[in-house]
């Protein structure tokens, strides 16, 4: 059975966190990116496996990530890997995401109304 | 390209996105979707219910056109500018092509022909070609322009009215442009041309400038209309 889909509000810059960091490891095509978010996830996080293409699109634009044709296997793949602005925005989203994490966890387990999110 | 991207094409096309992005989108997704339909073989499915398990795996046509959409810097510049596509480009093109031809006829008329009063004269010889190119890129610049409003248009899915406006506008000028050639009455003076955007004093003129704009216009958009009812037909049948 098919697993259930993230709910896409909750998403927003998640998909650009996961693959900036993912691709800091290694180089990856796009398939195994999205496999690689799956099993690390426990297929927590599942968005439909093509809309993967135009953040990568997007991040290679802006210059985060490069790419590069390789054949493997005698099947041509577009490879993706982290730039030096990749790394500072991957720096900047991690920084970001572990605060946001941290207030709401705070929230959820019952952390004093007014204290100060750093 | 996989059956299934050709809604996708049309709908990132029609939405105003380039053709190299999408073509790149689609090339991706059909090799994710061949990599996931291979997946589910290996899991044991038949080749029917593992093609459309990887699609939904893969994701609806909406949400994929979403993704894409939402990424605004893949527009193309006719959808972003197309004053600047359809109007200023063919015009700024067309002027080039003009610069080019009459220095073709001033440096042919300089060469070949230096004690000749104008460069509209009977030509023999190597002269026929060289004056034949400037002529050629004054009468086809137009043309050539014109065919390639009607292929950005064609390619991306566009509306009618820009290169309607870009091909008028095209017609126009190369109806009326005019090329004049002078030399001073002076020993030794030095050959003029020049050109001007004009319908013409007589009613002759008028009507060449005319007839020869609505053959430009005919030209140019003829294949531009022969595709859109192509495509009109195709959606229809």
């Amino acid at each position: 059975m098919a697993a259930r889909e993230t709910n896409p509000n909750f998403m927003n810059g998640v998909s650009e966190l996961l693959i900036l960091r993912l691709l800091q490891q290694e180089e990856m095509y796009g398939y195994e990116i999205v496999q690689a978010i799956r099993s690390r996830t426990d297929a927590v996080i599942a968005v439909g496996e093509g809309v993967v293409y135009p953040v990568l699109h997007g991040l290679e634009r802006d210059g985060a990530l490069r790419s590069r044709r390789k054949t493997v296997n005698r099947r041509s793949r577009i490879y993706y890997s982290v730039t030096r602005v990749g790394s500072h925005r991957l720096d900047d989203l991690s920084q970001a995401w572990t605060n946001l994490a941290a207030a709401i966890q705070k929230i959820l387990t019952g952390g004093q109304h007014g204290e100060a999110i750093p | 390209m996989a059956k299934p991207f050709h809604e996708l094409r049309e709908r990132l096309l029609r939405a105003g996105f380039a053709p190299r992005h999408v073509r790149r989108y689609l090339t991706e997704l059909t090799d994710h979707l061949a990599d996931l339909r291979a997946e589910q073989e290996r899991a044991g499915r038949s080749r029917a219910d593992a093609e459309s398990a990887a699609l939904i795996r893969l994701g609806g046509m909406d949400d994929l056109a979403k993704a894409m959409i939402e990424q605004r810097q893949f527009q193309s510049w006719c959808v972003r500018a197309p004053w600047a596509m359809f109007g200023l480009a063919p015009l700024f093109l067309l002027t080039g092509a003009y610069v080019v031809a009459c220095s073709i006829l001033w440096s042919g008329w300089k060469f070949f022909l230096p004690g000749a009063n104008t460069p509209f004269v009977p030509l023999d010889g190597f002269a026929i070609l060289y004056f034949g190119v400037g002529r050629l890129l004054y009468y086809f610049a137009p043309i050539l322009i014109g065919w390639g409003i009607g292929l950005i248009a064609a390619r991306q899915r566009f509306k009618v009215i820009w290169p309607v406006v870009g091909l008028v506008l095209i017609a126009s000028i190369g109806g009326t442009a005019q090329v004049h050639a002078s030399r001073p009455a002076v020993p030794g003076g030095v050959g003029h041309i020049s050109m001007d955007l004009a319908l013409g004093s007589s009613v002759q003129d008028i009507s060449y400038s005319l007839i020869h704009a609505l053959a430009i216009l005919s030209l140019t958009v003829l294949p531009y209309l022969i595709w859109r009812l192509q495509k009109a037909y195709s959606l229809s049948a």
